[in-house]
C-alpha cells in the first residue's frame, strides 16, 4: 500500500529541500529518495492538519464526550463530581412527557416545512423557467433576501408584524379572521414559527430548484417535443425524474435541519411555549443543558437524536441512490 | 442580436418580409445561439409586449408572463418584511401603530435612541472582527486541506474525506456541552475568541474548494513540479490566482454565516455586549413594545450583510446555492 502510493518520479524530484537542485540527472535523482520520500509521504497530512485537527477538536471529541456524559449524572459545575448512572438517563428521558411532545412537534415542523422547502419552490421554479436575463437576476435578488436577515432581526420583524394589532392581523381582519396573539395561543404559535421559517427558506429553495433545472439538458425536452409529447408528459416523464435528486436532497435537508432552522426563533419568540406546544428536540435538549443544568439528560437526548437522524439520513441516502435518475 | 434573441425559434409568419430575414438569421447555427446568449442575455430576455397583437395571443407569451407574475409575487413576499422593518424604523412614534404602508413623515429619532441606548459601535466592530476572523480562518484551513486532498494520493485519504463529510451530520446542539466546558476551561468565556475558534474549520468550505481544485487541469501542477517548484510554491503561485472566485465565495459564505450565527454566540457570550446578536437580543426583551426603536436596531444589525449583498450579489447567491443549506 505504502509503496503503491509513493509518488511518481515527477513529484519526487520536486519538494522543498531540493529546490536549488543542480541540472538533474540520474545521480541526483538516486540520491534524493531517502529524505524526499519521507517528506512526500508526510506532506499531505501537514496540509490537512489544521482542518482535521479543528474538526476533531470541535466536532468529534465533543461527540465522544457527549456519549460518555450520557451515562453520568452531572450539573456542569467543575466542583461537583460526576456520578455514574448507567442507562438511567436514557430511560428517564424516554419516559418524560416533554420529550414525547418535542419529538411530535419536530415531526410537525418537518411536515409543515416540507411544502416551503420542496413543493412550493419546485412549482415556482418550473413556472418561471422561461424568465431570464436581467429580470431573473432582479427576482433572484429579492427572493434571496430572507436568508440574509440575521435571526434576531427576523424574530423582531415578525413579532412586530404578528402583534395583535400588527399588519398581519389587520390584513386578516379585513377578511374576518382574527388569530389573536399568535405566539401566546396553542395552534397559532407553531403555525407562526413554521410560516416564519418558511419565509426564510422558500426563496432559497427556489434558487436550488432553479439550479437543478438549469442542470437538465434541454435536448431531452426538444427530442420529446419533436416526437410529439405533450408538455405535461414531458414534465412528468423527463423533467421531474431528472429533478428527483434535488427533491430528495431538499427533503433530506428539511428532515435533518428543521429543528435547527427553528431553534433561534423558538429561543427568541416562544421559548417552546405556550405549554410546550412549540418545543422542538434541540431546544428541549438545550434547555436540559442550560436551564436545568442536567448534563446527563442533555447528553442522552443528544446521542439519541444523533443516532436517530443518522439512521434516517443513511436510509434516505440509500433511497436517493436507488431511486434517483441521473443524467449521464 | 436583440431581435434574434427575442423571437422563438419556430416563428409563425407574422409579417412576410420580416419573417424571412428572421428565419435566415435564426435558422442555421443553433450552436452560435448559445454562445451569443451569454453576451447578450442582459439585453434580450425581458419579454416586453411589442405592440403586436399576434404576440399577445400566443400561449408562449402568456407562459412567459406567468413566470414573471409568480416570481414577482414571491419576490414581494420575501422582501416585504425587510421593507416593513425599515419603514417602521423611520416613522415618528405616533405613526407607528397606524400601519400605513408608506411612511407619511420621516424621523431618525429611533436611530438616535438606539445609538444612545446600546453600545452599537462596539458591537458592530466586535461582530465584524469576529466574522472576518472566522472567514480568514476558514479560507486558510480549507485551502490547505482541499489542496492536499485534490493534489495527492495518500493512504487513509478516503477515511479523512469521510471524516470531513460526516461532520455535516453532527448538529451543534450535540456538541454544545463539551465545547462549552472546553471553552470555559481555556478561560475564553465571554470573549470573541470563544466564538471564533470553534468556527474556523468548515467542512462545507473544504468540500467546495476540493471540487474546484479537482476540476483543475493537472498539467498545470505537473509543469510546475517539473520546474522544480515546491508544493507550497505551487499552491501560492499556480492555485491561488486561479482559485480566487471560489475563495471569495467561501470567504463570503463564512463571513455571512458567522455574522448571522445565533446559537453559539448567545451561549458563550451571555453577559457582555460585544456582539450584535447578543446585544439586540437583550434589547428585544427589555424594550418590549418600542417597535420603532426595535426595528431601527434590527435594521442596523442587518446593514453590513445587506451592504455586502448589494456589492456582491451574484457571488453571495452562488456561494449559498453551491454550499446547500446550513
Amino acid at each position: 500500500m505504502l509503496v503503491e502510493t509513493a509518488p511518481g518520479p515527477a513529484t519526487a524530484a520536486g519538494p522543498g529541500p531540493l529546490l536549488t537542485k543542480p541540472p538533474s540527472g540520474p545521480p541526483v535523482a538516486a540520491k534524493a529518495p531517502a529524505g524526499s520520500r519521507w517528506w512526500v509521504r508526510v506532506r499531505p497530512y501537514l496540509y490537512l492538519l489544521p482542518a482535521v485537527a479543528g474538526l476533531v477538536l470541535w466536532v468529534y471529541r465533543p461527540l465522544v464526550q457527549t456519549v460518555e456524559w450520557s451515562f453520568y449524572d452531572w450539573n456542569l459545575l467543575p466542583t461537583t463530581p460526576k456520578r455514574w448512572v448507567g442507562l438511567d438517563n436514557y430511560s428517564d428521558i424516554a419516559a418524560l412527557p416533554e420529550m414525547r411532545q418535542a419529538v411530535v412537534n419536530t415531526g410537525w415542523y418537518v411536515l409543515g416545512l416540507l411544502p416551503f422547502a420542496v413543493a412550493i419552490p419546485m412549482v415556482i421554479a418550473l413556472l418561471s423557467r422561461k424568465v431570464g436575463g436581467r429580470a431573473r437576476g432582479f427576482y433572484q435578488a429579492l427572493v434571496f433576501v430572507p436568508m440574509l436577515v440575521t435571526p434576531v432581526a427576523t424574530a423582531a420583524i415578525w413579532r412586530w408584524m404578528m402583534q395583535p394589532d400588527g399588519i398581519i392581523n389587520q390584513a386578516l381582519g379585513t377578511i374576518g379572521v382574527d388569530p389573536g396573539n399568535w405566539f401566546r395561543n396553542s395552534p397559532t404559535a407553531i403555525i407562526a414559527i413554521i410560516l416564519i421559517t418558511g419565509w426564510q427558506i422558500t426563496g432559497f429553495a427556489v434558487l436550488i430548484f432553479a439550479a437543478g433545472l438549469a442542470g437538465i439538458d434541454g435536448e431531452y425536452d426538444q427530442a420529446a417535443a419533436l416526437d410529439g409529447a405533450s408538455r405535461w408528459r414531458i414534465l412528468r416523464t423527463i423533467t421531474l425524474p431528472l429533478l428527483s435528486p434535488t427533491v430528495l436532497f431538499m427533503t433530506l435537508m428539511t428532515v435533518l435541519l428543521s429543528a435547527q432552522w427553528t431553534f433561534a426563533l423558538l429561543d427568541l419568540l416562544t421559548q417552546g411555549g405556550p405549554s410546550g406546544t412549540t418545543m422542538n428536540i434541540y431546544y428541549l435538549l438545550y434547555r436540559f443543558g442550560f436551564s436545568s443544568f442536567d448534563v446527563g439528560y442533555a447528553s442522552a437526548a443528544s446521542v439519541a437524536f444523533f443516532a436517530a437522524f443518522g439512521v434516517l439520513a443513511a436510509g434516505m441516502l440509500t433511497l436517493m441512490r436507488r431511486f434517483s435518475f441521473y443524467d449521464n | 442580436m436583440l431581435i434574434l434573441e427575442d423571437l422563438p425559434l419556430s416563428t409563425p409568419p407574422t409579417g412576410a418580409g420580416a419573417a424571412e430575414t428572421r428565419s435566415i438569421a435564426t435558422g442555421p447555427r443553433p450552436a452560435d445561439r448559445s454562445a451569443e446568449h451569454g453576451r447578450d442575455a442582459a439585453w434580450s430576455e425581458p419579454a416586453l409586449p411589442r405592440s403586436s397583437l399576434a404576440r399577445l395571443l400566443r400561449p408562449s407569451w402568456w407562459r412567459g408572463i406567468g413566470g414573471h407574475v409568480v416570481l414577482a409575487v414571491v419576490g414581494v413576499l420575501s422582501a416585504f418584511p425587510v421593507y416593513w422593518m425599515y419603514a417602521t424604523s423611520v416613522k415618528p412614534a405616533q405613526d407607528v401603530l397606524d400601519q400605513s404602508l408608506v411612511p407619511t413623515s420621516f424621523t431618525f429619532d429611533n436611530y438616535s435612541h438606539v445609538l444612545a441606548t446600546l453600545p452599537f459601535g462596539g458591537m458592530m466592530l466586535g461582530t465584524f472582527v469576529m466574522a472576518a476572523a472566522v472567514a480568514i480562518g476558514t479560507v486558510v484551513t480549507a485551502v490547505l486541506a482541499s489542496f492536499a486532498l485534490a493534489r495527492w494520493e495518500f493512504p487513509s485519504k478516503r477515511i479523512i474525506m469521510l471524516l470531513i463529510v460526516c461532520t455535516w451530520l453532527v448538529p451543534a446542539q450535540a456538541t454544545m456541552l463539551p465545547n462549552y466546558v472546553l471553552i470555559s476551561q481555556l478561560g475564553l468565556l465571554e470573549t470573541i475568541s470563544a466564538v471564533v475558534v470553534p468556527q474556523v474549520v468548515s467542512a462545507v468550505s473544504v468540500l467546495m474548494l476540493f471540487q474546484h481544485i479537482s476540476a483543475f487541469p493537472k498539467e498545470l501542477f505537473d509543469a510546475a513540479t517539473m520546474d522544480g517548484r515546491s508544493a507550497f510554491n505551487q499552491l501560492w503561485t499556480v492555485l491561488l490566482p486561479n482559485l480566487r472566485p471560489s475563495i471569495a465565495a467561501v470567504a463570503i459564505l463564512a463571513f455571512i454565516s458567522a455574522w448571522n450565527e445565533y446559537f453559539w454566540p448567545t451561549m458563550v457570550m451571555r453577559q457582555t455586549d460585544q456582539l450584535i446578536q447578543v446585544g439586540i437580543r437583550s434589547f428585544l426583551t427589555s424594550e418590549g413594545n418600542d417597535w420603532g426603536a426595535l426595528m431601527a436596531a434590527a435594521g442596523l444589525a442587518c446593514l453590513p450583510v445587506f451592504a455586502l449583498y448589494l456589492a456582491l450579489q451574484r457571488q453571495v447567491v452562488d456561494a449559498f446555492v453551491r454550499s446547500g443549506l446550513r
